[in-house]
Parts: C-alpha cells; structure tokens; sequence
C-alpha cells in the first residue's frame, strides 16, 4: 500500500515537472512556428568584372568569381552587443532571445571603383576593397545606427541610403564621411532610387520623397495610403512606387503629381521591372500585373500560385520572375504569355541577378542557385557557406 | 495557410491591427483590450475555476475528517475523496484546464504581436498572407511599437518582473490549504516555479507577450478577490474546530501521558474556540512540552 502512495506522489510530481516542460516547450515551439521573427536576410547580387558579390544569411559579404566559382569571404559583419538593463537594443541577428548574432544583410552590394560596398542590419555601413575583400571604411566608425533594410546606391562619388531611423544618409564613397542627412517620420526600409540630380526614396510614414542630390534638400513630396517599402522604379519621366495601401502609383517626377495607381490585392512589395512601355509589377497577392505605362490600363495578369517579393529581371526581351516558393517563371514580353521555367523548391525573397543569360538567386540555404534564362536549365547552385 | 493560421492566428492578429487602429495607433491598448475581451470570453470557465477553488477550500474539514477515518486505507481514501468533489462539484484539475485552454492564445498572440510589430523585415513581409482585405489594415501597417516608454516589439525587465509578481500573487491568492504535506508541497512548488518560469520567457520574448500576461494576471487578481477576498495571501482565518479537531486534541492528551521522552516538543494548537471551552492555547514560541513538569503542575492545580 505505501509504494502504491509513493508511486501517486511520485507521478504526480512527475506531472507537475511535465506540466513545466509542455509550458515552455509550446511557448518555444510557438515562437519557431512563425517564419520570420528572427532577421535572416536576403541579400541580391551584384555582378561586376566577372565577379558576383552578395550578402551572405552568415552576413559577411563573399565574391564569387563566374568563371571559376572561386569565392573569397570578407570579414563576418558583427554584431551590436544587447545593452540596456531595462530592454534590449536591437542586434544585428536574431534579437533578444532569438539565440543567435548574426548580422543579417538585407541590401545588395554595391561597387563603384576599387570598393564594393554594403549595409548590414547591425546599423553599419561598410566599404571594401575589391580585391581582397579588406575592410576599408565603416560607418559609423565608432557605434551602431538603427538596422539597414535598405540598400545602398552609389552616384557621383557619393553614397545613398535610407535607414530604419528614417533618415537618409549620404555619404562620400570613398572616406565614408557623412554629406548630409534628411529626416522622415518613420523608417525607411526601401532602396533610394536616382535620375540625375534627384533621389527618390519611400518611408514608412507613407510618403515617396524627391530629395536633391548634392544637398539632400526636398524637392516635393507625394502622400499615398500606407508605408512604402519598395523601391522606386524611374522610367520616362515617371515614378512608379507601390505602397502598403495596395496601391502601384505613378507619379511625375518633376512635381510629384499623381499620374495614375493602380490598386491590386496585396502590397506591392518589389520594385516592377519596365520594358517598351509596359510596366510589369509583382504584388504580393501572387499575382504579376502588366500595365500601361502611361495610363496604368491593365493589359493582363498572371498568377504565379505565390506571394511575389522579389525583384525581377529582364533578359532578351522576357521578363523572370519568381514566387516566395521558389519558382521561376519567364514572362514573353512579345506575346505575353508565360511559362515556368524551374522549380528551386526553396523560398526566394530577394532581388534576382542577372549577368550573361544566367539568373542568379540567394537562397535561404545559404547557396548561389543559377539558372539559364533561356532554357531553364538549372545549374548546380554555388555555396556561399564560409 | 493551415488550420490554426486560419482559425486563430489570422483573426487575432486582424482584430489586434483594427484595435490598434481604433485605440489612436496605440498597439499597447490595443493588446491590453484584447486581453481583457480574451479574458471576459474565458469569463464562464475561469469563474468555474475560481468557485470551484473557493469549494475545495472549504472541503478542507471534511477532507481532514476522511483521512483520519480512512488512514489505513488510501485506496478508500482516494475514492471518497473524488466522490467528495463529485458530490461538492469541484474539479481538482480546472486550473490546468483552464491554463491549457489558455495557451493556443497566448501562442496566436504572441505569433501576432512579433508579426505586427515587423520585428523583423522577414515578419512584415510574412504577415501580409494573414491580413483581410480590408483597407483600414493595410493602411495602419506597420504598427508602432511605442508603449508608455516601451519598446513592446523587445523585451523589457520591468515587465517581465511585474508578469512574475502578478502571476503570484493571482495564484497565492487562489491557493488553497492542503492538508496533505506533500499536496501542499507541490502547491507550493508550483506557487514559485510557474511565476519564475513566466517571467524567464517574458525576458526573452517580446514585451508585448508580457503585457498580455500582465494584463491576465490582474484581470484574474480583480476576479479573485471578487470570489475569495484576499484568499491564500491573507493569514487563514481560524475555523470553529469540527469534532474530528476535538478528537485531535484529546488524542494529543493522550499521548502526553504515555510519552516521558519527548520533552521539548513542541505542541501545536490551533483551535482558538477552544479557549471558549477552558482549554489554554499554549503558545508554541514560550512553551515547551515537558511531560514531567506539566504532570506536576496540574497535580499541584
């Protein structure tokens, strides 16, 4: 009878130490379940003198040589350290308690001269020499910014970027020296665009900003409906920018003054490509919208089956997409008619690279999948693991 | 999307952003309201849990009486002590029950709240297959963090102290006597190990999750206090000794007889009405129980 006691004690407790456990273990397995609370990254490519530089999920940058896939890794990006007894100041990789310091790298690379150039999400801009990857200049030197989601773009030997602090920095390309800086009201995720003296870059705080080149002043400013994230894509004078309001507008670039939008059923998170006066834009409602230029009339539409978040690229005269899933498709600009052309079977969020009829594609396993434009024809992918 | 995304996580985390909305773009409000409509959904069982706490408290004699008259026998004692709850209602395993009703919520929620906030550029762009295609939700996106002077979408310490305290004192205050030693020991394992246990994850998850907890806590501290009072966190009040508490006394007299080695013992009693009846309380901290002394004295009486 008293092991009998013992043994309901015992499992009882047994219980109460299970009970603990499920708690905890749900309360991690919840936090796993979700895709995308942790920074992962998701970089594009950048080709230059036969020479592929992106932003590895390790975050560091690594160059990829094309013609032999030889690939020379920079210095990995580091991490800010938590500080804050009372919260826990953003970190490059996974946040408190994701459990991990990867900085994550959003931006593709950028190279003009003897230096590539990229921003990580641990609030750091970084410049390197070309033909050793060694660090040539940081900014900024001494502590972090806010995350950078956006990328850089470079013009005239200056630096253009816009940050999660929503200000927008310009820089000098080779000193890393601030130009001057302008300030919206909320974050700023999306990579400026330029055409001639002008930037455009979108924020959060749902406004498309025309700023000036040389001095960052405003030139006019364009109000939608939701935060801008994309990038905006200048094309014959005209501005077309998608927002969280689910709209795809084009605006004059001289004044800013609504052209047209176009409403489709998600956010227009890539920037469209453009090709003869035909705008194609992916939305993240799986859908590719083919629209007028000029007047934003909808020619066509195609469902790709899958959110579309990355930046397509033309090649010949057909525009490739793909889907979140990782699927690939060549749209036809001719006869607008489309096909799949491959299958990665992994998910895609980045920008595509084009270079040679070769489409290059950063994928979450840490590898350099390419695919022949014209063909489909699926290469074995390049590891970008370090 | 699956099943849980469709049925819990989608509307959640649409009624958090719409909320949001409405509360002047104030994601923390909007979490604290959502708690509280979560927690008057959960009114009926909760209150059940509670009533069904308050019963078991007040079994306590008869409980005490079914051990002493089923000691030797467990297996007895066991069964009529479930056909005692069967009888009173109470449900012994409520509190669980209600946790784990509780937690596919405290999950969406949390789910929600790192997806709303964008924590992550990976987040917002994830969160765009959950939102309805209504235009107030796309147009608020993407939240603002800022709560008081919180970031909700870090961790924060004084948040996750104050899940610690309030999941304490909620469950202090609903705890009940245990008769049995090793019960309470458990009870009392559990009284620290899950508040300590909460406020770990609070210092790794978002605060917001955090401000849930909070939020619950205190929600079900006010509901409490409506039930019991004070319950657990007030000294127990002294109940009139039942019959079986007389027999207990006697039985300790008994003993005082026969026993000439314990001296320095302490005597424990408890029973204040007994004083009523002309028995003296020995206070435990100034008396000892001394057989030899004490027979002399009352000789001498």
């Amino acid at each position: 009878m008293e092991n009998t006691v013992n043994l309901k004690n015992k499992t009882r407790v047994g219980l109460l130490v299970l009970l603990v456990i499920a708690i905890l273990a749900i309360g991690l397995v919840g936090s796993g379940c979700v895709r995308g609370l942790a920074p992962i990254g998701w970089s594009g490519g950048t080709v230059s003198s036969g020479t592929l530089y992106v932003g590895s999920n390790e975050g560091r940058l690594v160059a990829i040589n094309l013609a032999d896939e030889s690939r020379q890794w920079a210095e990995t990006l580091k991490a800010v350290t938590q500080s804050g007894l009372f919260g826990c100041a953003p970190t490059g990789g996974g946040g408190c308690g994701a459990g991990t310091q990867r900085v994550a790298i959003y931006g593709t690379p950028v190279v003009a001269g003897d230096l590539v150039y990229i921003a990580g999400y641990n609030g750091k801009i970084y410049a390197y020499n070309i033909s050793n990857l060694a660090m040539r200049w940081a900014y900024p030197r001494e502590g972090n910014l806010q995350p950078f989601v956006s990328g850089l773009v470079e013009a005239g030997g200056k630096l253009f970027i816009g940050c999660s602090d929503g200000m927008v920095y310009a820089l000098d390309s080779t000193t890393g020296d601030k130009l001057w800086e302008f300030k919206t009201d909320e974050k700023i995720w999306g990579t400026p665009a330029i055409d001639g003296d002008t930037i455009y870059i979108g924020s959060f705080d749902k406004k498309l900003y025309a700023l000036n080149v040389a001095d960052g002043k405003k030139k006019w400013e364009f109000v939608t409906e939701g935060a801008i994230i994309s990038t905006p894509l200048v094309y014959n004078g005209t501005i077309y920018i998608g927002s969280f309001d689910r709209n795809l507008y084009a605006v004059n670039a001289i004044d800013g003054k609504l052209k047209w939008k176009f409403m489709g059923g998600n956010w227009f998170w890539a920037e469209p490509a453009v090709f003869n006066d035909i705008i194609y834009a992916g939305s993240l409602d799986g859908s590719v919208y083919v629209l007028k230029s000029d007047s934003g009339e909808k020619i066509k539409s195609f469902d790709l089956k899958s959110a579309v978040s990355s930046q397509p690229v033309i090649v010949d005269s057909s525009v490739i997409f793909a889907n979140r899933k990782g699927v690939i498709y060549s749209i036809a600009t001719g006869s607008q008619d489309i096909k799949q052309i491959a299958d990665l079977k992994t998910d895609v969020d980045g920008p595509l690279t084009v270079y040679e009829g070769i489409v290059y594609i950063h994928t979450q396993q840490l590898e350099l999948q390419r695919i022949n434009a014209a063909s489909g024809t699926l290469y074995s992918p390049v590891s970008l693991k370090g | 999307m699956n099943i849980w995304e469709l049925i819990i996580q989608q509307p959640v985390i649409n009624i958090l952003i719409v909320m949001s909305h409405y509360l002047a773009d104030n994601f923390g409000l909007a979490i604290i309201a959502l708690t509280v409509i979560v927690n008057l959904i959960l009114l009926p069982l909760t209150m059940s849990q509670i009533r069904s706490s308050k019963k078991m408290q007040d079994l306590q004699p008869r409980l005490v009486d079914l051990q002493k008259k089923y000691a030797k026998d467990k297996q007895k004692l066991a069964q009529e002590q479930m056909k005692l709850y069967k009888e009173s209602g109470v449900r012994p395993a409520g509190c669980a029950l209600t946790m784990i009703i509780q937690m596919p919520v405290w999950i969406a929620l949390y789910q929600a709240i790192m997806l709303a906030l964008a924590v992550a550029p990976e987040g917002l762009l994830n969160l765009s297959k959950y939102l309805y295609p209504w235009q107030v939700v796309y147009s608020v996106l993407p939240l603002n963090p800022d709560f008081l002077v919180m970031n909700l979408a870090q961790p924060n310490l004084i948040l996750a102290l104050l899940v610690g305290v309030t999941m304490w004192l909620q469950q202090k205050m609903s705890m009940t006597t245990q008769t049995d030693p090793k019960q309470a020991q458990q009870a009392n394992m559990m009284l620290w190990m899950m508040p300590i246990l909460f406020a770990y994850m609070a210092l790794n998850f978002t605060s917001g999750l955090s401000l849930y907890w909070v939020t619950s806590s205190v929600f079900r501290i006010i509901l409490q206090y409506r039930v019991t009072g004070w319950g657990g966190l007030r000294r127990q009040a002294p109940t009139p000794a039942s019959d079986s508490d007389k027999k207990y006394l006697k039985f300790q007299a008994a003993q005082e007889k026969k026993s000439k080695e314990d001296t320095g013992t302490d005597i424990v009693i408890t029973d204040n009405d007994s004083s009523k009846k002309g028995t003296r309380i020995i206070k435990t901290d100034k008396y000892k129980f001394q057989p030899d002394k004490d027979r002399e004295r009352h000789r001498k009486k």
